[in-house]
């Protein structure tokens, strides 16, 4: 995990923002309830965490075996490997909303590739490299415009889409590599899932490079203040350019993963999982503003996600109002990631 | 009279917006022959037009104050899908279930960004999400159809050869330009977007101003969901999905941006109008629907692309007066 930073380490932006609109003080500027909001920030996730599995444990009789359990880890694996990579976009103050298409883009250029012959190998190469091209676009368009990442990124995503669509003609394709398959399908030992091996290992490698090489810590400086940065000698656009990269990368992991799983294309496989990687990332403790947050928060935010899904679906939540929970649940983080950060 | 007009819709200042318009209509004029200047046809596209443009004046009028709403899609369906369900109730009470809706999602913007101070793209992703939620409970994805047949002049009727919709939007532009140009609450909006914290220091209430922006938004779009409902006689949860983008895209045409600060209501009229003129003539012209998409969003990276890399010249002109961007 990264340093704790103090508080006060504010981009002067916001720091501006926050000199006018405080008439008089108010319950939740109070040192109490800051000193509140920061724990929970800071430990949201596991606190989550705690209580789901509580409340699962004596709700549902099914919730505590370990097949539930590596039901959830199975579940929330896709989910996470696309948080991982968004964690990475949000810590260097970046957004990226085209994973949603690119996920099922990259299902359909990787099926295109093994039917025109190539293998295992090859097609996961293709895919990767389509995930990284939009990476690319995406960093371009951000970064030597300076424009909203947030809006850019939409336009993106609506071009995947089209691209998905002119690829299939809204067809269905299949896989034809049962090794391929295997990726989705396939077990450790016969019991851990591949992509539940792919999740905690690709955890592990991020986490590692972000708290512990110049690449990692940079990315952090590029969130928290760009022109220092660049002033110190550290490459900000390209800690950016990676960054974006990284991310469509791990968007294409994400599509091949799932591609391997159905062993058939999906265009919209992927829809949710921008607004979901999001909160799973913010949800875990990595901010909104950039310079904050880990891949292994990321991992507790995935999880308390899983679990919380987990239990509507055991406790008979109708589906359609789990959208209400999953944006309740979404303003109030970024309520707390805002309230510590202006106050 | 003349110089009457062109206070009202501020011709002079939009003239890129008025140039976008004029190129696309004389383009699909020569492109598709004389199909795209029959006379159903331009009645059609103004329908169209009509129906849009109460969601881009409501996006404007946040853009102006320096925000952002991204709610504007989600309201509208949620508002044409009450205006639909609460029918048994009557047409005028279904009416104002809808607007109320909006007021509510425009409030609770509102509240989050001026109150909790979230930044107003996130603010605003949240309270999508939840309206979204909401309408999903709400109809359990099934499509509602209307019943009451009075109910319908105000999207799908005429009068004479003006479309019922159109002269709705036209009056709603005229109250909304006065209002923008010649009220303290609408020069405000234009202070606060400028510089907000200029704007505080002069002494306007800054989030008064902002709440009441993102109201009017919330209620401008519930308006455009009515008017569509009573067009479409039905309303699906579909409904809406691009409405985000395209009254982003519309208002930054018509010269807003989302440095704040600028843009007019006569400017997102040319901007919806240039729009709804290209989405018909594609349409007439059979372009395949994924290439429609991809147009669609090729012409919002390059407005919103456009507009950053204006607005940082701008700033970086201006240094040290450095304009607080609320996105």
């Amino acid at each position: 995990m990264p340093p704790e930073r103090s508080n006060s380490m504010t981009t002067p932006s916001f720091t501006k923002a926050s000199s006018f609109g405080k008439p008089f003080p108010r319950f939740w500027h109070s040192e109490h309830f800051l000193k509140l909001a920061r724990t929970l920030r800071d430990h949201t996730a596991v606190f989550l965490l705690v209580v789901f599995i509580v409340v699962g444990a004596f709700s549902s009789d099914v919730f505590l075996t370990p097949r539930n359990l590596l039901n959830i880890m199975w579940a929330v694996s896709v989910l996470g490997v696309v948080a991982l990579g968004q964690t990475v976009l949000l810590v260097t103050r970046n957004f990226d909303m085209s994973v949603a298409s690119v996920i099922g883009l990259v299902g359909i250029v990787t099926v295109l590739a093994q039917l025109a012959g190539l293998g295992l190998v090859g097609s996961v190469a293709v895919g990767l490299l389509t995930g990284a091209v939009f990476g690319l676009i995406n960093g371009l368009l951000v970064v030597t415009t300076g424009a909203n990442p947030f809006l850019i990124t939409l336009g993106t995503n609506a071009l995947a889409y089209a691209a998905s669509l002119s690829l299939t003609h809204s067809k269905t394709l299949y896989t034809t590599v049962p090794a391929f398959n295997e990726i989705g399908r396939g077990k450790i030992f016969g019991v851990v899932n591949h992509s539940v091996i792919i999740f905690i290992g690709l955890a592990l490698a991020l986490e590692f490079v972000m708290s512990r090489t110049v690449f990692g810590r940079s990315l952090y400086v590029t969130g928290l203040n760009a022109t220092v940065g660049r002033l110190s000698g550290l490459n900000i656009r390209g800690a950016q350019f990676a960054a974006f990269i990284l991310c469509g990368v791990t968007a294409a992991l994400a599509g091949i993963i799932i591609t391997a799983r159905t062993g058939s294309t999906v265009g919209t496989a992927g829809a949710g999982y921008d607004f979901d990687s999001i909160i799973a990332s913010v949800l875990g403790g990595t901010s909104l503003f950039g310079g904050r947050g880990g891949a292994l928060r990321t991992v507790v935010g995935v999880l308390v996600l899983g679990v919380l899904n987990n239990l509507l679906i055991l406790l008979n939540v109708p589906i359609d109002s789990q959208q209400i929970a999953k944006g309740l649940v979404f303003l109030a983080v970024v309520w707390a990631d805002s309230l510590v950060r202006h106050v | 009279m003349r110089k009457a007009m062109r206070c009202l819709f501020d011709v002079g200042s939009n003239q890129v917006a008025l140039l976008i318009a004029a190129a696309i209509f004389a383009a699909l004029a020569l492109a598709t022959g004389r199909t795209f200047l029959t006379p159903e046809n331009l009645e059609n596209v103004t329908r169209q037009v009509s129906l849009d443009a109460p969601v881009v004046f409501g996006e404007t009028i946040v853009l102006i104050a320096g925000g952002l709403d991204l709610a504007v899609g989600a309201t509208m369906a949620m508002a044409a899908i009450l205006a639909i369900g609460f029918q048994g109730w009557g047409a005028t009470i279904a009416t104002f279930v809808a607007l109320g809706f909006g007021f509510a999602v425009g409030a609770a913007n509102g509240l989050l960004v001026t109150r909790a101070r979230i930044i107003p793209f996130i603010a605003t992703l949240g309270t999508m999400s939840v309206a979204r939620g909401v309408m999903l409970t709400y109809t359990h994805q099934q499509p509602l159809s209307g019943a009451i047949e009075s109910f319908a002049f105000w999207g799908a009727g005429s009068l004479g050869p003006v479309p019922a919709p159109l002269i709705v939007a036209l009056l709603l532009a005229a109250a909304l330009s006065v209002c923008l140009r010649y009220t303290r609450f609408g020069r405000n909006l234009y202070a606060i977007g400028g510089n907000r914290e200029a704007a505080y220091l002069a002494g306007i209430s800054v989030n008064r101003r902002l709440f009441a922006a993102f109201v009017a938004s919330g209620v401008l779009s519930a308006l455009g969901g009515v008017l569509l409902a009573s067009r479409l006689n039905s309303a699906t949860v579909q409904l809406g999905n691009d409405t985000p983008l395209l009254a982003l895209s519309a208002a930054l045409i018509g010269g807003a941006s989302l440095f704040g600060g600028r843009g007019t209501i006569g400017g997102a009229l040319l901007g919806v109008l240039a729009l709804g003129m290209l989405a018909n003539g594609l349409d007439l012209l059979g372009v395949e629907t994924y290439h429609q998409i991809a147009i669609r969003a090729a012409i919002l990276i390059l407005v919103v692309g456009a507009d950053a890399l204006l607005g940082n010249l701008a700033k970086r002109r201006s240094a040290g007066v450095g304009a607080v961007s609320l996105t």
